[in-house]
């Protein structure tokens, strides 16, 4: 199924969107952390992953799901929050450890919580994958409609967790769909040195579940891709892995300086948002003038929800003693 | 004298950097090649070598703000 | 020659790698970005390029896998050394730490040897949210097998390195972020720092290090904490002349407890500090230790400064409302004391 003009124009909103995001909380990361560089200063403090490039595999894979299904990030969150529409005021406070923040400042930018969205993350390595799979069983004993995704990147493919729930999810014939965003790049490590084959959709054999690559990081591809794994998944054909070739345009984490990444690969990265754009232009989607419309729009939504962040209070130190336990009292 | 000097080659960019910490003090005597002090940039931090042997005086403290081409001690 | 140096937890930690490693073939390292990127908080910085990627291996994402793998090669009489950036990661290679490692030479009454060093980045307090802020010594020393080191300062990391790597037991080398100096984390802590030897030399496992001798009140640290209860001693001791003895284990497993016992039972009041959570943990056992022996050294109940039974969480106000701080040991002291 290809995407429509309208559904076109709304992922390079997004990827837009996101862009805007990470451009500036990347700003606001460096600029309190000088000089004696210390992660624990400022109104963004840890170790950000930022999404910079990457957008698209969110963007073309999102259209495709509804509030009914289940998601679940990883350490790089941004893009995927974002498009699957969770509010920017929140997201920027949780960033910044508010009391507004999607978890009051209890999770920060590797465990975002939306229950409204059937959101969550997790910053251990392919451990989405394990709960994505659990509600999507789930939805199947429920004789629910909901299906359920994670993302993750193609590293994580080595963790045993991959192999253990992909073939889980082939035995119960799961409505899951396991996302891998193909960047190249385990922090400092090439998919080459740490992948003993060249694509992990291939490892869908092993499980007798559907794979498939896409190419190209770009959003009318993997939303077509995506699109024969949700009808795959939503008809009781059980489970895919979608993998998607995407560049990391930043380091691993802020104040990483990729010095490990070869000259000409660098060079030969492409960014999705000055791609797309050109392609929607150049097809008559959208005119110049839609797009600066599109990027002032999104840039003015972005300055507010990171104002919001910065004008909204911190929480109180003894909020970290709340919601340890459910039923249980101390 | 040799002038113990921020390398223009440490980093890219006109950024600022800092001296973390210095593993000799003044008055030490170095040999070329020791490490003398880290430097850190963003989040990367370097080595500074001795350009020389000889005994080490300190002129930019730990913690201090450097440019690339500052010179921050002296080996005699 | 050279004048003493005063290096880094992490600067003196890699130069025992260094050395073993050149004087040692079959010393070798292994782990995620160990070899171009230096290892996520600086433990090998500098290795790849001295030694190669057929000593320094970047390992897959596969914890579980390659902890196994070292394990093995252990056996077959290498000596491994494994990076594991993060404690909180044992969480997907716990069986290969706890079942594996650990069991080997106990189970096969001597006959088989694992002489691998596991070193994990521990510890939180820069907002790097719950997963990747943990301590989890407990999990790391209730198992039996394994030898647990926790250097605080840079002398100890050398000596405590060379005696891991040649150690014939599995060790497991915990090191605290804050306290390896790395810039990234601000200004290295000023005690962590000490002058340390060119030259290689071992310290003993199960000895402990009197940081300063006292009379009124024992703190017993493990690394981070070791520097919160020197500054908070500092201050007891310039706002209310109180003389703080302060312990430092230097490796949890084996645990000095004659140090310890002795200091109780000079001062008659212990208070423990530890990053972990609170229950089941080093504190208590510290405290068991000395009432087990003798309840009567103690002239009022010990005292616990431990991150609270709850997960860490990442602002800034409430991770530093549950971390065990100067402030904290401080307060609990006067409380002690009767101040």
């Amino acid at each position: 199924m290809k995407p429509t003009a309208a559904q076109r124009k709304a992922m390079y909103s997004d990827i837009v969107r996101s862009r805007e995001f990470d451009d500036r909380v990347l700003e606001l990361y460096f600029a309190d952390k000088m000089p004696v560089f210390d992660l624990a200063k400022g109104v963004i403090p840890g170790e950000i992953h930022s999404s910079h490039g990457q957008e698209p595999c969110a963007a073309g894979t999102m259209p495709h799901l509804t509030l009914e299904d289940t998601i679940t990030s990883n350490h790089r969150p941004h893009h995927h929050a974002i498009c699957r529409g969770l509010d920017l005021n929140k997201l920027a406070a949780e960033l910044m450890g508010k009391k507004t923040g999607y978890c009051a400042g209890k999770g920060g930018h590797m465990h975002i919580y939306s229950v409204e969205h059937k959101f969550s993350c997790s910053g251990i390595i392919a451990e989405g994958m394990g709960p994505a799979a659990g509600v999507a069983l789930a939805n199947k004993m429920r004789e629910q409609d909901g299906i359920a995704v994670s993302y993750m990147g193609e590293a994580a493919a080595n963790q045993g967790a991959f192999h253990e729930v992909m073939n889980m999810a082939g035995v119960y014939t799961l409505p899951y769909i396991c996302i891998i965003e193909d960047n190249n790049w385990g922090v400092s490590v090439s998919k080459k040195a740490s992948t003993a084959i060249e694509r992990n959709s291939e490892r869908a054999a092993s499980y007798g579940v559907y794979g498939e690559y896409v190419e190209d990081n770009d959003c009318d591809l993997i939303f077509e891709a995506m699109s024969r794994c949700v009808d795959r998944a939503r008809s009781g054909q059980g489970a895919s892995i979608l993998e998607i070739q995407t560049y990391r345009l930043k380091g691993h984490m802020h104040g990483d300086q990729m010095a490990y990444v070869p000259e000409e690969e660098v060079a030969a990265m492409k960014d999705c948002v000055i791609e797309y754009r050109n392609k929607l232009i150049s097809e008559g989607v959208l005119t110049e003038k839609e797009a600066e419309e599109i990027v002032s729009q999104q840039k003015s939504e972005v300055d507010a929800a990171i104002q919001f962040g910065l004008d909204s209070p911190y929480p109180d130190p003894e909020d970290a003693f709340q919601n340890t336990y459910a039923g249980v009292s101390k | 004298m040799v002038e113990v000097v921020i390398p223009n080659d440490m980093w890219e960019e006109d950024l600022e950097g800092v001296i973390v910490t210095w593993i000799y003090k003044t008055g030490a005597t170095v040999s070329e090649g020791d490490v003398l002090c880290e430097v850190m940039v963003e989040k990367s931090q370097s080595d500074l070598l001795a350009p020389a042997t000889g005994i080490l005086t300190i002129i930019e403290d730990a913690e201090a703000v450097v440019k690339r081409g500052q010179v921050i001690g002296r080996i005699e | 020659m050279s004048s003493e140096r005063t290096l880094t937890v992490a600067r003196a930690g890699r130069e025992a790698v260094m050395w073993e490693m050149q004087n040692d073939p079959s010393v070798f390292m292994l782990g995620e970005d160990v070899f171009a990127f230096g290892g996520v908080f600086g433990t090998a910085d500098g290795l790849g390029e001295m030694f190669g990627p057929d000593r320094i291996l970047d390992t897959p994402i596969s914890e579980t896998g390659f902890i196994g793998l070292a394990t093995g090669a252990a056996m077959a009489g290498m000596r491994p050394i494994v990076e594991l950036a993060f404690v909180d990661f044992i969480g997907v290679c716990y069986n290969a730490i706890v079942n594996l490692a650990a069991k080997h030479y106990y189970l096969s009454n001597g006959q088989v040897k694992v002489p691998m060093v596991l070193m994990l980045g521990s510890g939180g307090g820069y907002n790097n949210g719950a997963q990747h802020s943990q301590s989890l010594l407990a999990s790391l020393a209730h198992m039996p097998g394994s030898v647990v080191v926790t250097p605080s300062n840079a002398y100890d990391a050398k000596g405590l390195m060379h005696s891991a790597i040649r150690s014939d037991d599995f060790v497991i080398y915990s090191g605290q972020k804050k306290v390896a100096g790395v810039g990234m984390l601000g200004t290295p802590i000023k005690t962590s720092m000490s002058v340390v030897p060119d030259e290689p030399y071992t310290i003993p496992f199960g000895v402990a290090n009197i940081v300063q001798e006292g009379t009124d009140l024992t703190m017993v640290g493990v690394s981070w904490t070791v520097h919160q209860c020197i500054e908070a001693a500092e201050r007891l001791q310039s706002e209310h002349n109180i003389s703080v003895e302060i312990i430092d284990p230097r490796t949890v497993v084996p645990l000095d407890r004659d140090a310890i016992f002795d200091s109780v039972k000079k001062t008659g009041k212990l208070l423990v500090a530890d990053e972990d959570y609170q229950s089941f943990g080093f504190t208590g056992e510290v405290i068991a230790s000395v009432v087990e022996r003798d309840p009567s050294v103690l002239s009022c109940a010990p005292v616990r400064v431990a991150n609270p039974d709850l997960n860490i969480p990442y602002s800034r106000p409430m991770e530093l409302r549950v971390l065990p701080t100067a402030d904290r040991i401080v307060e609990e002291s006067k409380k002690m004391l009767g101040l």
